[in-house]
């Protein structure tokens, strides 16, 4: 169970994030929506670690996250998979070092193992191919697909995906929508998504929570999304605009 | 503006940049203090290390050596002229010799070293830094100083010292050629006077200024390439602050290395 409790983070006097509370229990999805720059790629930063709040508490397992020294957090994160807004893949290596890299930072698996794993995962993303090649040489989207490889190889209990299907094509969205829904169904994996593709998280997410500029202007399960009359939720949802948001 | 208000804005400016530079040496300090407590016990990571062997070291050969010819060069034709007036030639490799090992040998190319390598790594790491790279390190449980800061630190010493002993003796025969073809001083001659006249200890004071170097262009490049902020341009002006840093460190660290070896 991750609980994030009233989160307020400033960026240059202002707050980009305010008073932020909401839950994802154990093999749950949440699916973090809401226009950009409101501060969804930051609250997951923050629920992993990577970036400090100036106010509030992450509890991982009931363990507060934000008072943990960089050796015990180096441990949880051996618990968390991080899929990045912009790929995040290392310059330096090719394809299939970058998704190996991980693994042979665990130090469980030969290298014989390894490069069958790499392999298996590039076939399941539909780049078998490329495992030689460096990021410089990829598109947007095949990036993407490499990445969320790298994220998702090592099985970790908690996920974190920050917008899995920009730049893709439908086809290859709705696989990756797929491995997303069998990562929380087959392996119970606890996971924040945010995305763009309202269509493709309606399906693969148990809660949702909506920010705008920072507030957590809607945090409730399908049911409730459904039936609020909030105007902004209400546009995210159903896809059209009442008026400017802003 | 009336002169309480100049008089304001004047402190205030001043105190912003002694706050920024305040900011800047702090974080130095602390990189040093990071670096000192993953030296023990010490752990490189082996591809990374390697890596950056080829990447610093093998990569900078020749510029240092055009570097270092060139410079023996410069250094017996400035000579030359009193060396001829005086008809001592016996002292043209000490002359060329004694500036070279001591002072300009390692100044040169550590400024080379700096403008090469430490740009380099300040670009490669304010990269990574400002496309979530080094996030992506921290995400998999990976301790970004002990995998990139401590390869990179041990590769600058070590190159930089070894740049600097081949650097040495590439300034020395430069420093040959130019006497024998433009001042007519046989080889052998030069050969005697560095031998004779330069002690083993000026030698050593340039490398210990080459070590002290290659430490300081370390952690002024790292520093700055894991402080940027600010997408391309943030690059750009951290690479620059770097170059400047370590350009101003160079020449601190070789006044009081001068200072107290001498």
């Amino acid at each position: 169970m991750i609980v994030v409790e009233n989160i307020t983070k400033f960026h240059s006097g202002r707050p980009v994030l305010d008073d932020v509370s909401l839950e994802i229990p154990d093999g749950s999805n949440l699916g973090l929506i809401g226009p950009g720059g409101a501060g969804k790629s930051l609250l997951l930063k923050i629920i992993c670690a990577l970036v400090r709040p100036d106010r509030g508490k992450v509890y991982i397992d009931d363990v507060d996250i934000l008072s943990l020294d960089e050796v015990e957090l180096a441990q949880l994160r051996f618990r968390i998979g991080m899929l990045f807004q912009n790929y995040a893949l290392f310059d330096f290596m090719n394809v299939a070092d970058n998704i190996a890299f991980p693994l042979r930072q665990g130090e469980k698996h030969t290298e014989a193992e390894i490069a069958v794993l790499v392999q298996g995962i590039l076939d399941e993303v539909g780049l078998p191919n490329i495992g030689h090649q460096f990021p410089n040489e990829l598109s947007g989207g095949m990036k993407k697909r490499v990445s969320f490889a790298r994220a998702v190889l090592p099985e970790p209990p908690i996920m974190f995906y920050d917008d899995p299907t920009a730049g893709l094509d439908p086809v290859t969205s709705s696989k990756i929508f797929l491995l997303l829904k069998d990562m929380r169904d087959r392996r119970g994996v606890t996971s924040a998504t945010i995305s763009h593709d309202i269509q493709g998280i309606k399906d693969i997410c148990d809660n949702f929570a909506l920010l705008e500029r920072g507030k957590l202007i809607f945090f409730g399960n399908r049911d409730a999304i459904e039936a609020t009359d909030i105007s902004i939720v209400r546009q995210f949802w159903d896809g059209f605009s009442l008026d400017e948001l802003g | 503006m009336s002169a309480p208000a100049f008089h304001k804005r004047l402190l205030s400016k001043f105190g912003a940049v002694f706050v920024a530079q305040a900011e800047q040496i702090g974080g130095v300090a602390l990189l040093i203090w990071e670096i000192i407590l993953h030296s023990f016990p010490p752990r490189l990571d082996g591809p990374e290390t390697w890596r950056n062997l080829y990447r610093v070291g093998v990569k900078s050969f020749p510029i240092v050596a055009v570097t270092a010819i060139l410079v023996g060069g410069i250094m017996v034709i400035q000579s030359g002229t009193y060396i001829e007036q005086y008809g001592a030639y016996g002292l043209l490799g000490w002359g060329a010799g004694y500036s070279i090992f001591r002072e300009v040998g390692p100044i040169m190319i550590g400024l080379m070293f700096s403008g090469r390598v430490g740009a380099n790594n300040t670009a490669e790491l304010g990269t990574m830094k400002v496309t979530d790279q080094i996030d992506a390190l921290r995400a998999l449980a990976i301790d970004p100083i002990g995998y990139l800061v401590m390869p990179r630190v041990f590769t600058m010493i070590v190159m930089m010292f070894v740049l600097v002993v081949v650097g040495d003796f590439v300034a020395l025969l430069g420093g040959a050629i130019t006497s024998r073809y433009l001042l007519g001083v046989d080889m052998e001659l030069f050969a005697w006077s560095v031998v004779t006249y330069i002690g083993l200890h000026d030698f050593l004071h340039g490398l210990y200024k080459a070590v002290a170097f290659g430490f300081a262009i370390a952690v002024i490049s790292c520093h700055f390439g894991l402080g940027t902020k600010g997408g391309a341009v943030g690059v750009g002006r951290a690479v620059n602050s770097s170059v400047v840093g370590s350009a101003i460190a160079i020449f601190v660290i070789d006044y009081f290395i001068t200072f107290i070896d001498s």
